[in-house]
């Protein structure tokens, strides 16, 4: 089963789980899968227009997706990891 | 194979004699720099319990240990000394040149003791290769770190980089910064903003430090080979990563107001209405019409996270305009225009002030009814007040606990009389841990954990964690914006030195310098009875299922106890 990585800033939804397994589908369906088992999630990760948020990166076994690459398919041992900036300055 | 920087020496500077001499630098401190040096300094050399404002109090610049060498975002300074804002230990460190200028001189610290008879004299510090020397400087007194700037580089070799103090230090209070110039040499725009450093400066009639480095190169390694490899790899590993932070960290405003950690109105709400504006995207849309743009704040930086800021004609206006400042005065605050705030973080790069204290003792104003919530105008006349040193411009020049007792407020968020930073304790409960047990108050680059899914058995740990990967980084000279580990650092430690760092070597040495500051602070009088946050932490909630810091006691002492290290304290990120 895919498994997609939450960093730290947004495990409050998952209630500090740092990785949620979900079923084979694509990035956008097994970013939803985890939003139907640990909801408000996938606000942090989407903006309204169902595109990744501007300070969201996505990566896919370790390579960078492009942002209007959401239907790209998981399957097996894939990891989709979400990356957030957070720093204070 | 052992080896690496040798023949390294200490500078003492004297300023009831205005006299300086240069000791060896002892060997065995050979991997202390930045903060783990500077509290080792103190704790042998300043009387926790002086006035921080009188002679005997010390201050300390202290480079990393990779300052100067080609290690990538690896100059920073710490500025330490007893902070008259908390009354215990402080160490707030800074980008620029100046640190990389004095480690290639192989000066690994200043150390500045006494105070001139004459409170009205002012001084400078003149360190280049011929030499140490105190100049008298009065025609600088009272001078904005700017034009301040300006003067000396029209006096010295363009290669120097300049410290300084604006008029806030010089009017000793308690919110004043120490001022690095950047890269270029040009701007004073770099700064040790928290605890009030400014005033230690300013109380000693130390107006500026000027390093001229000549024609020094790069600090060699003892194992080039091993540290040029790890350079090469750790850069082109950074320059393949996401870059998080090479829009700035005013790009994470949207982020910390989706967590609800992106105070508004004194903290009384945890998101502004007003992130859109405030949100750095604006700043870098205003690069192409305007110029600006992002550079590395010093020589070697590959995270280039500092936006240069320009005006509507196209004229510099300040740099770098961060995450916190935006946070601190302008959501805190009601203000809703970057602009705004651009102008306000120029005033306090000016006056010399740290931006997150004087935004959240302005919000402490407005909170009080005494100045309207979102009046920029008055807050830009307010910093020119404090330069000035009115009644209520020292008050806000002293911080937000100084500014609720001048108006008569209670409502004050701050840890050992240090305002809160944005991040706040309320939804990020074990980054409220650090700020009830640090050594420094409330201070988010002590140990931040942006993660508001910990469950309460896991914040001791993770507070504890990341106090001692930041410990280790801000002694390292490395940014925290870089966001090395542990092994990182001892990698490149034992590729300087020739010799094996351990694992248990830098846990060690990140615990002994949380034990020597909160030694320090005992010495000064703080107990386990300090270790809290202001009452408004505890009573008003925030967050979207509304939360107040409600972490035991019993957590919190957790947090000072030290812990077995596991895996995950040497492959933790420092993040600041």
């Amino acid at each position: 089963m895919p498994v997609v990585i939450v960093p730290p800033p947004y495990r409050g939804p998952t209630g500090g789980a740092a990785e949620v397994k979900v079923e084979d589908g694509s990035v956008r369906a097994c970013l939803e899968a985890v939003e139907q088992e640990h909801p408000g999630f996938l606000g942090q990760v989407l903006d309204g227009g169902g595109q990744p948020h501007r300070f969201v990166r996505l990566f896919v076994n370790g390579e960078p997706l492009a942002s209007d690459a959401l239907e790209t398919a998981l399957a097996g041992d894939d990891r989709l990891e979400i990356v957030a900036a957070i720093a204070g300055g | 194979m052992a080896g690496g920087p040798s023949g390294d020496r200490i500078i003492y500077v004297d300023m009831t004699s205005q006299s300086a001499e240069v000791r060896d630098f002892p060997a065995e401190w050979k991997l202390l720099g930045g903060r783990a040096l500077s509290a080792k300094i103190l704790l042998a050399e300043c009387d926790p319990a002086c006035d921080p404002l009188g002679p005997d109090n010390v201050l300390v610049m202290a480079p990393g240990v990779l300052s100067g060498t080609a290690a990538p975002t690896s100059g920073r300074i710490s500025i330490g000394g007893k902070s008259p804002l908390t009354g215990g230990i402080k160490e707030a460190n800074a980008g620029g040149n100046p640190g990389q200028h004095l480690m290639k001189l192989g000066f690994r610290a200043i150390v500045v003791k006494g105070q001139p008879a004459d409170a009205d004299a002012r001084y400078g510090l003149e360190i280049d290769g011929d030499g140490v020397r105190v100049v008298a400087a009065d025609e600088y007194k009272g001078l904005w770190n700017y034009a301040l700037c300006e003067r000396l580089h029209g006096r010295y070799p363009k290669e120097s980089s300049f410290i300084s103090c604006g008029p806030a230090g010089e009017l000793r209070l308690a919110g004043a910064s120490v001022a690095c110039t950047d890269q270029d040499n040009r701007y004073p725009a770099r700064h040790a903003a928290r605890g009030g450093l400014g005033a230690v400066m300013g109380a000693k009639g130390l107006k500026f430090v000027m390093v001229d480095p000549g024609k020094t190169s790069a600090r060699q390694p003892a194992d080039r080979k091993a540290f040029g490899a790890l350079c090469k790899q750790y850069t082109k590993d950074y320059l393949a990563g996401p870059q998080m932070f090479k829009t700035g960290t005013s790009s994470v405003v949207p982020v910390a107001n989706m967590l609800h950690t992106f105070p508004y109105k004194n903290r009384t709400e945890g998101q502004s209405p007003d992130a859109q504006t405030l949100d750095g995207a604006r700043i870098v849309e205003s690069f192409e019409e305007r110029g600006g743009g992002m550079h590395n704040c010093m020589t070697g930086c590959i995270v280039k996270c500092s936006n240069v800021v320009h005006d509507a004609e196209g004229n510099y206006k300040t740099s770098a305009l961060e995450f916190e400042t935006l946070t601190l005065l302008g959501a805190n605050c009601a203000v809703s225009s970057w602009e705004d705030v651009a102008d306000l973080d120029r005033l306090c790069d000016e006056v010399g002030l740290d931006t997150i204290e004087t935004g959240a003792a302005i919000a402490v104003l407005m909170d009080s009814g005494q100045m309207d919530w979102g009046d920029a105008p008055a807050m830009k006349a307010l910093l020119e007040e404090i330069a000035k040193g009115t009644d209520r411009g020292k008050a806000i020049g002293n911080g937000a606990v100084a500014t609720g007792k001048y108006a008569k407020h209670g409502r004050v968020p701050h840890a050992k009389g240090q305002a809160m930073p944005a991040w706040d304790p309320r939804p990020l409960k074990a980054t409220g841990v650090t700020y009830c047990t640090s050594p420094m108050g409330a201070d988010h680059t002590a140990g931040l954990i942006v993660n508001p899914g910990l469950q309460p058995d896991q914040f001791a740990w993770e507070s504890q964690k990341a106090q001692i990967v930041n410990a280790v980084c801000d002694s390292s000279g490395f940014c925290q914006f870089l966001q090395p580990t542990m092994d990182d650092i001892r990698g490149f430690y034992a590729a300087l030195y020739g010799e094996d760092v351990s694992r248990e070597a830098i846990h060690d040495q990140g615990w002994e310098c949380l034990e020597d500051e909160w030694k320090f602070n005992s010495g000064a009088g703080f107990g386990d009875e300090d270790d809290v946050l202001s009452e408004p932490m505890l009573k008003d909630p925030i967050g979207a299922a509304p939360t107040v810091f409600d972490v035991s006691d019993d957590i919190v002492r957790a947090a000072k106890q030290r812990m077995p290290a596991a895996e995950d304290l040497f492959t933790t990120k420092a993040t600041g």
